[in-house]
């Protein structure tokens, strides 16, 4: 357990924000901590899809069940919530 | 008892250098503070101001400019512009107050540090009437909006902006700390005199000249008309200073300084005068669109200027050429949503007539920063404003302090520059921020941004009522929207239909 502060950049956002979220947390987890400051607010609900994670630069989304702390992801890292089929 | 014509004694007069005996020109002079970038004193003597004037006539022409600004304040302080202008306006003028009143005094330091530093006699010259410009325009525009302050406090944030970490104070201050409180005289020049006031006042002060006198409000018209004619004599110290420095071989160095300047001014003007011109002013006000203005004045003039010195065109340009078409769209937005953090109330500019404006003016404007703005009316219809204000802190650019931001919706193009230095990252908006660092890492890294600062611990509580506490943002004094959500109405049963083209 340990408080980790990410910057989201949402698909289809306009701006990066400041994400808190915890090292325990697996990637849905942090997915929708993101989605709650975009998602219904500036950018349309996709229903059927869901937000998958990737650091900025990669092509590949990081497992969905896979937990903050056991990725190499840097505090301060800009990561990227992509709305996918699965 | 006759007098000499100005031009029979000028250059006489005007030749204040000379040899020290007790001190050393360098102890006299130090390059830090001239910036003089080794070009020796009698290099500079060729320094010819293009525009001439003696104390006595400069007195006699600032006390009619005055005279006649006063009195047009005088004539209307009981017409009603307070109470008929548009929200709009007023936001426009509370922004403009808060964001320049106290940086004309830092541009009053700025004038006195050329007053004695510039190595050019002719340059001290325009520089102590260009000080006493600017400590005029700082009073003015305290005077002129304390008449407001009974009615609205948010009006009290005319002082009281610079004297606060409120974000867009913070990026007002990291950007005029940079460009001429913490430089260097012949770097004053280039940077405050050539590049900021040569390519950017004029923006700000003649378009919201034309705005004013459009909206009805002939105080602030003539106030800011007034301040224009003394803008465009002192704008122009940097021309010949930057002819000394490209003949003495220096314009590597001289092109540096403008490429930085003109960099951060484009922020500050985006943040600034784009919002006021594509959004705020009503719809039937607007003459020209924030874009077809940084056409005309910053390609089609501006960019002759620099040709025409023999400097080029900085590196970026097309890339900031771009940017016109989206970022201060983007800056919009985040003030808007951010609300409560300033101290104006930002107009949404957001009726189908605006929309159809801006698409007009930004083809694809509905399809990016339209689609943003769709959720918010429809939150806003379907009562649920909550969800139009912030629960979290947008991150900042390290350079501009500015919220990262770019293009939403289906052209999404948002994206972080950041830079590892000495153990820390950095995070930018653009690689024109990130370049701007680079150029001179020491100056920049220990700056913390406002989102730095939340994560030291410094704002308590971390919440939204923490970072008001810290911005000095007192009830009454937050930001709401400026139309109290009228605009939204016209939504409610009649979704916004595109104009068929
Ligand atoms: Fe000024
Ligand atoms: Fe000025």
């Amino acid at each position: 357990m340990a408080l980790f502060p990410l910057i989201s950049n949402f698909q289809n956002d306009f701006v990066l924000q400041l994400l808190p979220v915890d090292t325990e947390n697996t990637m849905d987890e942090v997915a929708a901590a993101a989605a709650y400051h975009s998602v219904g607010r500036r950018v349309a609900a996709q229903p059927g899809k869901v937000v998958r994670v990737r650091r900025q630069g990669a092509s590949d989304f990081i497992p969905r069940d896979k937990r903050l702390g056991e990725t190499d992801i840097k505090p301060m890292e800009c990561i990227e919530f992509i709305f996918a089929d699965s | 008892m006759a007098l000499l014509e100005r031009s029979e004694w000028y250059d006489i007069a005007r030749a204040t250098n000379w040899t020290p005996k007790y001190v050393t020109d360098s102890e006299l002079f130090p390059d830090d503070m001239t910036g003089a970038k080794g070009v020796p004193m009698e290099k500079w003597e060729v320094y010819d101001e293009p525009y001439k004037t003696s104390y006595p006539e400069y007195v006699r022409i600032q006390r009619e400019k005055d005279a006649g600004a006063y009195s047009v304040k005088a004539a209307l302080e009981r017409s009603q512009m307070f109470e008929d202008a548009d929200p709009g306006w007023l936001s426009i003028l509370k922004a403009h107050y808060g964001a320049i009143a106290l940086g004309e005094y830092a541009a009053m330091s700025a004038e006195a540090r050329m007053v004695r530093f510039g190595r050019a006699p002719g340059m001290r010259n325009m520089a102590t009437f260009g000080m006493l410009d600017e400590n005029r325009h700082a009073q003015l525009q305290l005077y002129f909006p304390h008449e407001h302050c009974k009615k609205d406090r948010q009006f009290d944030w005319a002082h009281k902006a610079y004297h606060s970490n409120e974000w867009g104070a913070i990026a007002a201050r990291h950007t005029f700390d940079d460009l001429f409180m913490a430089r260097s005289a012949t770097d004053i020049a280039v940077m405050l005199t050539f590049a900021f006031e040569t390519g950017f006042t004029n923006m700000q002060f003649l378009g919201l000249a034309a705005d004013a006198a459009e909206a009805g409000d002939y105080t602030f018209s003539s106030l800011i008309s007034s301040i224009q004619t003394d803008e465009s004599r002192h704008a122009q110290i940097g021309g010949p200073a930057l002819q000394v420095l490209i003949s003495n071989g220096r314009k590597e160095e001289a092109q540096k300084l403008v490429d930085i300047a003109i960099a951060r001014a484009w922020r500050i003007f985006g943040v600034l005068t784009g919002p006021a011109m594509d959004y705020y002013t009503p719809l039937t006000h607007r003459k020209q669109s924030f874009k077809e203005f940084m056409q005309e004045w910053i390609v089609g003039q501006f960019e002759r200027s620099l040709i025409d010195l023999g400097l080029d065109l900085p590196w970026y340009w097309d890339q900031m050429v771009n940017e016109f078409d989206y970022q201060h769209h983007a800056y919009h937005l985040g003030v808007w949503f951010w609300r409560p953090t300033v101290w104006w109330n930002p107009a949404a500019g957001m009726t189908p007539d605006c929309r159809d404006w801006l698409e007009e003016k930004y083809p694809g404007w509905n399809d990016t920063f339209g689609k943003c703005w769709d959720v918010i009316i429809e939150n806003l219809l379907a009562g649920k404003p909550e969800l139009t204000v912030p629960e979290t802190l947008p991150v900042v650019c390290n350079m501009s302090q500015l919220p990262i931001c770019a293009v939403p919706g289906k052209g999404w193009n948002v994206k972080d520059h950041p830079l590892d230095y000495k153990g820390r990252t950095y995070h930018f908006n653009s690689e024109i921020d990130r370049w701007i660092f680079q150029q001179d890492p020491v100056r920049y890294r220990d700056h913390m941004t406002l989102v730095d600062r939340f994560l030291a611990g410094q704002i308590q509580p971390m919440n939204l009522m923490g970072a008001l506490q810290y911005m000095s943002l007192a009830p009454g004094e937050i930001g709401d929207d400026a139309h109290k959500y009228a605009w939204v109405e016209q939504y409610r049963n009649n979704p916004y239909q595109r104009k068929a083209a």
